[in-house]
């Protein structure tokens, strides 16, 4: 019976054309919308590295001035000084630990024909690429020596490796950059996790790849400074030196422990660190250290902003008007149906037939609805993507969504089916026939 | 009147009005927050920032990649640079500087009416220049004078954090600072508090200048200018005023004068004013453009609903329109009667959306941190909702009025 009923539907979207065209157009509209920004919503609020997101963990030591603070601030800066970094490096806490600081300059091709170009990357410790599952294209990450003796080695993007070489693999080969040779020890495959949640301070949760990966050892022997955002209170002497012994605050640390259940240990030996350095005169403002997750990180960064909440509630607002008025429409629609209906229950039909017919039909409305919600969706997602770079890496329409659209377009036009299919039912037979 | 018939009439048939009235109540309080939203960023878009005629602005980075040398030869080297940037042909003003406004990235610094202050007044953006960032951006001076070229300092950052003792400061931070005050110049302010702080004397104020991130309110147009060119690292950036419509032009021969210059070994990076707007408010435009869309739809979609509506409610009573025709109703009484009727049930749904709007914008304040909405915005939607529902019902109801007293008499449903 369910696919007569659903011919029967098809053949009726012909019937009052224009009523019909209004009620699939206004459905797929509200569904386009809604699909659309959740879309958006949905991307940014995903998790960049599910399986560990909850074992990677940042620590955070309130490093402010003691004047004005209150206890329950906020600390003016999420980012750690370089002596917190190297402490918390030489922990052996966890099982992987990194710090990241930006770096950004000049890459000078060997290739003549080529200017000199901007590239701009991390700096971060050898784990860090086994920390954030960095899929290698050529070679490996640099070793622990490496790190330690802040050699000049460099791990490119694929995109950088190929704009400079070609499809060659360039590892042992030289570039050089900040007017320094680096040793190529790998090329990573491209990755760009959405949201970037291991460095969303100084760039970005939805940014360009990192091009270049250098030791921080290495960006710190040649005096380079963060490329980011850096916040300093105290008057710090000149020189370089004299920039890393300073309390300002400008690396972003991660741990990876091995099982989650280690983090209270994380945390007990973060507050005994605090307290020791405490002792030395620092972190005056005795303020709770804090750890945070991916996840946590990601909502305490507010990665998702107010507008694009903004955008998703308007967006649902308008799905509903449009059911309210995908509910008058049908009204409309199945009320100039009462002689059939007159004449069918007169033929012996029960009240739930006429029910699953016009629910049925109701359904193949929303099916329309749905594909060319779709359409219009992807439509809106293409014209979103084309508003910036940021955009177009959270404007990408994936299959949950996909599914989504359709569950949400059917079940939508279902729901507003139901009053005037009940209505269609209430239809007394006598009445019909004598009339006619 | 036939105030109360109809009433009773749409008492007696509930559902299809009250679909009106709810679409009408909806697309109120959407719309009237949504403009209201449009228009408060529109504003902050629109803000002037100081710099004047900026289709004419770009600056220019450049990364000298031949490496560092002695404080005096990179000096030496960025004073050359900004001859050869002064003498393209169609450059009216340069001015080396470490940051631009609406840039998004640069230099704050927390500033103090007082040491003994325990917290700074305010945080500001800290331009400095040799050069007259006064002349090159045509800032408006509103008291005291611009910087002497005998004032301006070089620093070099690798063995001094000495700063200039002269600022020119804008309005904002100086009525900010000393908001009794009404004349600033010559007064004094620190950076920082305590007996540490730097302190550095007003020699001019200017009307504006806003901050590199042009934040939302006051602190927008928190900016100070010292008279200094700090020089570390081989790097530098230049801000050019051309000559009207020559910029596209300037900006290809500054490029080539900077590279040959330094024979290859450089890293040219321009951009101009514009561009730095366009980015500082992409996301406000796209929220802006996306809420006048959803507008647009709103107002389409409730006026197809009463539309829908009116032509069914037509449709039922083209019986009962038939015998009132025939007993002696004029064209105008039925014309009358549906516009009354739909304007009962949009004013209805006027109220409804009313208290709607007021409801949705405190949930918008209280979760999102948006603005209240201003009464005006209400009172226009509602005149919006009106003037669309009776627009939308005239034609349903003409056509009701179309019908011949003879459809009565013939029996035709």
């Amino acid at each position: 019976m369910f696919a007569y009923y659903f011919k029967l539907g098809l053949r009726n979207l012909r019937r009052n054309p224009a009523l019909t065209a209004l009620m699939v157009l206004t459905l797929a509209v509200g569904v386009a919308a809604s699909v659309s920004t959740l879309t958006i919503l949905h991307v940014m609020s995903g998790d960049p590295i599910p399986h560990k997101s909850d074992r990677l963990i940042v620590p955070l030591i309130d490093n402010g001035q003691l004047q004005g603070y209150a206890p329950g601030d906020k600390p003016d800066d999420d980012q750690i000084s370089y002596r917190d970094a190297m402490n918390l490096l030489a922990s052996k806490q966890g099982i992987r630990r990194t710090a990241i600081m930006g770096t950004g300059g000049a890459i000078e091709p060997e290739r003549k024909d080529m200017p000199s170009f901007a590239a701009t990357g991390l700096a971060p410790t050898r784990d860090f690429f086994a920390m954030f599952d960095v899929p290698f294209l050529y070679g490996q990450a640099w070793s622990e020596a490496d790190d330690r003796a802040g050699a000049d080695v460099i791990v490119l993007s694929r995109k950088l490796a190929e704009k400079l070489y070609g499809d060659v693999n360039p590892v042992g080969r030289r570039v050089r950059y900040n007017g320094f040779d680096f040793q190529i020890v790998g090329v990573i495959e491209r990755w760009n996790p959405i949201p970037r949640a291991h460095r969303i301070i100084g760039k970005g949760a939805f940014d360009d790849e990192d091009e270049l990966f250098v030791p921080m050892a290495s960006a710190t022997r040649h005096e380079w400074f963060n490329n980011g955002s850096t916040t300093c209170f105290d008057d710090r002497g000149p020189g370089y030196q004299a920039w890393l012994d300073s309390e300002c605050t400008w690396i972003q640390f991660w741990f990876e422990l091995n099982t989650v259940a280690d983090r209270p240990a994380l945390q007990h030996w973060l507050d005994a660190y605090a307290a020791e350095q405490r002792k030395l005169g620092r972190l005056k403002r005795n303020a709770p250290n804090k750890l945070y997750d991916v996840m946590e990180w990601l909502a305490y960064q507010k990665v998702v902003g107010n507008d694009n909440k903004l955008s998703a509630w308007l967006a649902f607002g308008f799905l509903l008007l449009c059911l309210v008025n995908t509910i008058g429409l049908l009204l409309a629609k199945f009320s100039v149906r009462a002689p059939e209906v007159g004449v069918r229950r007169a033929l012996g039909a029960s009240r739930r037939e006429i029910f699953h017919q016009f629910l049925t039909e109701t359904a193949v409305v929303g099916l329309a609805g749905g594909v060319l919600g779709l359409l219009l969706a992807w439509g809106a997602l293409a014209l979103i993507a084309l508003q910036s770079k940021q955009l177009s890496l959270v404007a990408r329409m994936d299959w949950t969504m996909l599914l989504t659209t359709f569950v949400m377009a059917v079940a939508a036009a279902m729901l507003a089916g139901l009053l005037p299919t009940w209505r269609a039912c209430q239809v007394t037979p006598a009445l019909q026939l004598k009339s006619q | 009147m036939e105030f109360r018939p109809i009433l009773s009439s749409l008492l007696r048939n509930r559902t299809g009005p009250l679909l009106v009235a709810v679409q009408v109540a909806l697309s109120l309080a959407i719309l009237a927050n949504a403009l209201h939203i449009v228009s408060v960023r529109q504003a902050v878009v629109s803000r002037p920032s100081g710099v004047e005629r900026e289709s004419d602005i770009f600056h220019v980075r450049v990364a000298d990649l031949r490496g560092g040398g002695t404080f005096n030869e990179v000096l030496a080297g960025q004073k050359r640079q900004l001859e050869l940037l002064r003498a393209v042909p169609g450059v009216e003003s340069v001015a080396q500087t470490n940051q631009v406004p609406l840039s998004q990235s640069g230099n704050n610094t927390g500033l103090a009416a007082d040491r003994r202050q325990i917290r700074p007044t305010t945080g500001a953006s800290f331009y400095v220049s040799p050069d007259s960032l006064v002349k090159t951006w045509g800032l408006k001076l509103v008291e005291g004078r611009d910087f002497l070229p005998t004032e301006v300092l070089d620093i070099d950052t690798r063995t001094s954090t000495e700063q200039a003792k002269i600022a020119i400061v804008t309005q904002a931070l100086a009525q900010k600072l000393w908001p009794d005050a009404t004349s600033y110049v010559g007064r004094t302010f620190y950076f920082g508090t305590g007996d540490t702080a730097e302190a550095a004397r007003v020699t001019g104020v200017v009307e504006r200048l806003q901050s590199t991130s042009a934040e939302l309110g006051e602190r927008g147009e928190m900016s100070l200018i010292m008279p200094m060119r700090r020089v570390g690292e081989p790097r530098a950036m230049y801000t050019v005023r051309t000559e009207p419509g020559q910029r596209e032009r300037v900006i290809k021969e500054v490029e080539e004068t900077l590279r040959k210059d330094a024979n290859n070994h450089v890293m040219i990076r321009p951009k101009t004013f514009d561009a730095d707007r366009k980015d500082r408010y992409r996301a406000d435009r796209g929220l802006a453009w996306m809420l006048v869309t959803v507008s647009v739809l709103l107002m389409l979609v409730t006026a197809s609903g009463i539309v829908g509506m009116a032509s069914l409610w037509v449709t039922q009573r083209r019986k009962q329109i038939g015998v009132r025709r025939a007993l002696g109703a004029r064209r105008i009484d039925i014309l009358r009667y549906f516009i009354l009727e739909n304007v009962m049930i949009t004013s209805a749904g006027v109220a409804a959306g009313l208290l709607g709007a007021l409801a949705l914008n405190h949930l918008l304040v209280s979760t999102l941190e948006l603005a209240r909405l201003p009464a005006g915005y209400l009172v226009g939607g509602a005149a919006i909702f009106l003037a669309l529902g009776i627009a939308a019902v005239y034609g349903p109801a003409w056509r009701a009025a179309s019908i011949s007293p003879a459809t009565a008499t013939r029996g035709v449903v």
